[in-house]
């Protein structure tokens, strides 16, 4: 037939026969997805192998001395330096400050702007508008807002009366001051999450539970919360780690101070590996904070698990 | 010459074998059929002679040589999709000359072939608009457009017309006959629909369980179905497969094998008739007035219920006695397993 | 109270709460705009929103007092070239992982979830050492390859992934019948019809980037190697004091750009970061 797509090829096959289309296309996937995966070893899977070998080593990033001191380093974490859980204790108390806040605000932002009214576009994207900023930026204004002496916030209070803290000077404050600042930075991504899952309920639901007679406290504490449940178990697993990962905003705003009131684990191991340059140890600190996210997260996963059977 | 050549043919997906050994001669210029209820494997078995699927054992000769290492692409076919799969970012006109394009064949050329099947298509009005503008009979028509514009050996149709509605349908089907005629290139063509299959086959082809039940002709599988499935399949209403212990012979002077167990009729086959020639029984539960025709479910007394399609006269009323009248000529047995005798 | 009237006044307090609500969230850019207007002495006085001498001299100034606008290009041309690649990398892997039944697709798969759950922080310190035997201490590349190739790339992998397995499979067996090879079928149809997951991860992609803070801090020394967040947090006095209104106008220049871009685009980025989100 002229012209048509011939069957050109027999000799294709013929001259590779180990080459069938099967072993082709085997080819084919793992060249696509050869620069992830190569990535991927260099710059995770080889650093995660490594830093357990770091863990084990007195290492001076300066001399470049490495000797071998088997678990000295999580002996001196764990049983000898109060710094330790010194800053395990703040990176609790931020956890537990911030995940329920951001949580509980997230919820009730999505409950309010899931549903078409005049300004839910204006809304969203003014407590959306902080997660697209960049976390350094917004730590320098509210540091500038904070304070003791003509900052914005305590301006504000003096108007009704109140004599405010030099928030970033005490370290309670400093504590409190720091998650505030967070959430209201990081509010909006768990909202739109929210949002999202919200509006995948079908209002069906809601309305054959009015029908019968329920208040809008009954459907959402009855219908609403319990569908929402797998969202608010990925929300508290992400806002969680995120919780731990705390570093950039903790940097600019207190610098782990005053007081050490603010240092945290992931602003620990930065200042132990890159400022003191005991590499070992933050080796050592980096392991700890992988297993307290681990099991953090897969406590919360089995929890919810239990939860639902 | 075209002609498909299937030796064997194997397909597993991991552990499970969708496709169980299928051996067929397509001739040239033949409209093949593959027909069979869901998850038979027709379609995956067209999938494999397409090249979209790696067949997992046996031989697919087309046109005489051994493809089954040989990429779609180069097979010489082309295929007709169920959602018509046209690209969404194209207009109908790079539509229809995408594959020309990939084949680097000359611009002049191409606009010639698309302009070509664009006229037997009647899509000239359409070539520069895209899918989502299109009708679904459009959509249709430029899948097929798109095929015919390669210049196949072999065409494939996978269940091209199930997203229309039944009047298109019927309309694309004639069209598609139309086309055969003319460009008289091998076809194969699959669907779940037998009215389909019938109408557009030169020879059909009944699948279950991914393994052949029955290759012949529209007339063959409804005279002579070789099984009790073939049977129940091909031909619509379904036919009746009645006990031969508890319905005793149904129509007098028909010579009954000594091996079966059970006999089938079709409702056009049977007609009310006087209980002195039958021993067939029963009370109508439901008539089903269709205008050319009336369908009437009989219980009958052994308890099984009864299709009988009646044309002429008037229709008993519902929880009528009646009695049943085959066409002696009509009647198939069938054995233990199901096999024809 | 009829039932519309209790709903109105509902909608009011509902309202009113929300617009106290958003001033911690909009007071912040109103403030850091204005602060970067004001001078010394002005930013020490009482607070007033709008600045009682208006001091654009400050915004020359921030490039005067380290090279700003070098540092300014160095951020966007790190994140195109960060989201460029990740574009082109994660859409290839994703469509193989999405498309291709391949012998160790689930083990790959397996080894990217792992790279989700860890820490940046818990490989940073091998990676450190990584780079600098390769010799990029104080160059750009750590700020290219590390995130191209860490968690955020994989979430980007995931998300096209999860594009390309919602995509008619139909079109590409049509592409592949018209004679594409696999590369083919990705680049002229699989790619052409995934517009709105690369525009989402082209958003989260650059933002991230942008943003980028503990990898410039660990491996740049330079003041005109810096990025954006870096050269703001160095805005600082002698003494290490910050030089509050500089630092201001700074920032203001930062991130008044990219917040117009999101205010003009707002529903495709809240949306992309609803994507991400929902993947993890």
């Amino acid at each position: 037939m002229a012209g048509s797509p011939s069957r050109d090829n027999a000799a294709h096959s013929a001259r590779a026969p180990w080459l069938t289309l099967k072993t082709r296309e085997m080819l084919e996937a793992w060249l696509f997805v050869s620069p992830t995966f190569i990535g991927f070893l260099i710059f995770f899977l080889g650093p995660l192998v490594a830093i357990f070998y770091y863990s084990t080593t007195e290492w001076n990033l300066l001399s470049q001395q490495a000797t071998f001191v088997g678990l000295r380093n999580f002996e001196n974490a764990l049983l000898e330096n109060p710094d330790f859980w010194h800053v395990v204790r703040n990176s609790v108390i931020f956890a537990l400050g911030l995940v329920p806040l951001n949580m509980a605000l997230a919820l009730s932002l999505a409950l309010a702007l899931s549903r078409p009214f005049f300004g839910v576009v204006f809304f969203r994207t003014v407590f959306f508008a902080p997660v697209v900023t960049s976390a350094i930026a917004w730590a320098i204004v509210w540091k500038f807002m904070l304070q003791g002496q003509g900052g914005a916030v305590n301006q504000m209070l003096a108007w009704i009366g109140i004599d405010g803290p030099n928030w970033l000077r005490e370290p309670n404050w400093a504590m409190a001051a720091v998650i505030v600042t967070r959430v209201i930075k990081m509010v909006g991504l768990n909202m739109i999450l929210y949002i999202a899952a919200l509006q995948s309920i079908p209002r069906d639901y809601e309305e054959a539970a009015t029908l019968e007679g329920a208040s809008r406290w009954q459907v959402f504490r009855m219908i609403t919360w319990p569908l929402l449940a797998p969202t608010t178990l990925v929300i508290m697993v992400l806002t969680t780690i995120g919780s731990f990962k705390v570093f950039d905003h903790i940097y600019q705003m207190t610098g782990g101070g005053p007081e050490n009131g603010t240092l945290v684990l992931a602003f620990y191991i930065y200042q132990q590996g890159f400022k003191f340059f005991n590499v070992g140890y933050a080796a050592a600190l980096a392991l700890i904070m992988f297993a307290i996210v681990m099991v953090l997260t897969l406590a919360q996963v089995m929890l919810r698990r239990r939860d639902m059977e | 010459m075209t002609k498909v050549l299937l030796k064997g043919i194997r397909k597993k997906f991991g552990a499970v074998e969708i496709i169980r050994g299928v051996d067929l001669d397509i001739e040239d210029g033949e409209f093949v059929v593959f027909v069979g209820p869901s998850g038979c494997g027709k379609s995956t078995l067209l999938r494999l002679i397409s090249g979209l699927e790696h067949i997992s054992g046996g031989e697919l000769h087309i046109g005489g040589q051994l493809v089954n290492e040989v990429p779609a692409s180069r097979r010489g076919v082309a295929m007709v999709f169920q959602s018509y799969a046209l690209y969404p970012h194209l207009t109908v006109r790079d539509n229809m000359g995408f594959g020309l394009k990939v084949r680097k064949v000359p611009a002049s050329e191409r606009a010639r072939r698309v302009s070509e099947a664009a006229a037997t298509l009647k899509l000239e009005p359409l070539l520069d608009r895209f899918p989502r503008q299109l009708s679904g009979g459009q959509r249709q028509r430029v899948a097929i457009g798109r095929a015919i514009v390669g210049n196949p050996d072999v065409f494939l149709f996978d269940e091209p017309l199930s997203n229309l509605d039944a009047e298109l349908r019927v309309h694309m089907r004639s069209e598609i006959a139309a086309l055969h005629q003319r460009l008289s290139t091998t076809m194969i063509y699959v669907t779940h629909d037998q009215i389909e299959a019938m109408t557009l086959a030169d020879k059909i082809v009944v699948l279950r369980d991914g393994r052949v039940e029955q290759v012949g002709t529209p007339r063959d599988l409804y005279d002579s179905p070789r099984t009790i499935f073939v049977a129940q399949f091909i031909g619509s209403p379904k036919m009746n497969i009645l006990p031969l212990a508890d319905g005793g012979p149904i129509a007098p002077g028909a010579s009954v094998p000594a091996t079966a167990i059970s006999v089938g009729i079709r409702p056009e086959h049977l007609s009310l008739g006087k209980s002195s020639n039958s021993t067939l029984r029963g009370k109508v539960r439901l008539a089903e007035y269709t205008g050319a025709v009336t369908l009437l479910h009989v219980e009958l007394d052994g308890g099984q219920t009864c299709l009988v399609i009646q044309n002429q006269g008037p229709a008993p009323e519902t929880g009528a006695e009646v009695s049943l009248q085959a066409d002696p000529g009509r009647l198939h047995f069938f054995d233990r397993e199901g096999q024809a005798v | 109270m009829t039932a519309r009237r209790t709903e109105i006044v509902y909608r009011i307090c509902w309202t009113i709460a929300l617009l106290l609500l958003a001033v911690p969230f909009i007071f912040p850019f109103l403030w850091m705009i204005s602060g970067g207007f004001k001078s010394t002495t002005e930013i020490f006085g009482a607070p007033t929103l709008i600045p009682r001498v208006w001091r654009f001299e400050n915004f020359v100034e921030v490039f005067t007092y380290q090279p700003f606008a070098r540092q300014y290009f160095n951020s966007l041309y790190i994140a195109a070239t960060v989201t460029v690649l990740t574009l082109f990398i994660a859409s290839l892997a994703g469509y193989a992982l999405a498309r291709i039944r391949f012998a160790g697709a689930g083990l790959l798969m397996l080894f990217l979830v792992m790279a989700l759950m860890v820490p940046e922080e818990v490989t940073i310190i091998p990676n450190f050492f990584l780079i600098r035997a390769m010799g990029l201490i104080d160059t750009h590349w750590p700020l290219i390859l590390l995130p191209v190739f860490g968690p955020q790339g994989v979430v980007a992998t995931f998300l096209m992934r999860q594009f390309f397995l919602a995509l008619p499979k139909e079109l590409e067996d049509a592409g592949k019948m018209d004679g594409l090879s696999r590369f083919g079928v990705w680049l002229k149809i699989a790619l052409p019809m995934s517009r709105p997951a690369l525009a989402a991860v082209a958003i989260i992609t650059f933002l991230h980037s942008w943003n980028l803070f503990l990898e410039p801090l660990i491996f740049l020394s330079s003041l005109e190697k810096f990025t954006l967040p870096l050269a703001l947090s160095n805005f600082n006095d002698s003494y290490g004091l910050p030089l509050w209104n500089l630092q201001l106008a700074a920032t203001s220049l930062a991130v008044v750009p990219i917040l117009i871009i999101y205010l003009i685009a707002q529903r495709q980025i809240i949306e992309s970061f609803a994507l991400s989100g929902v993947k993890g």
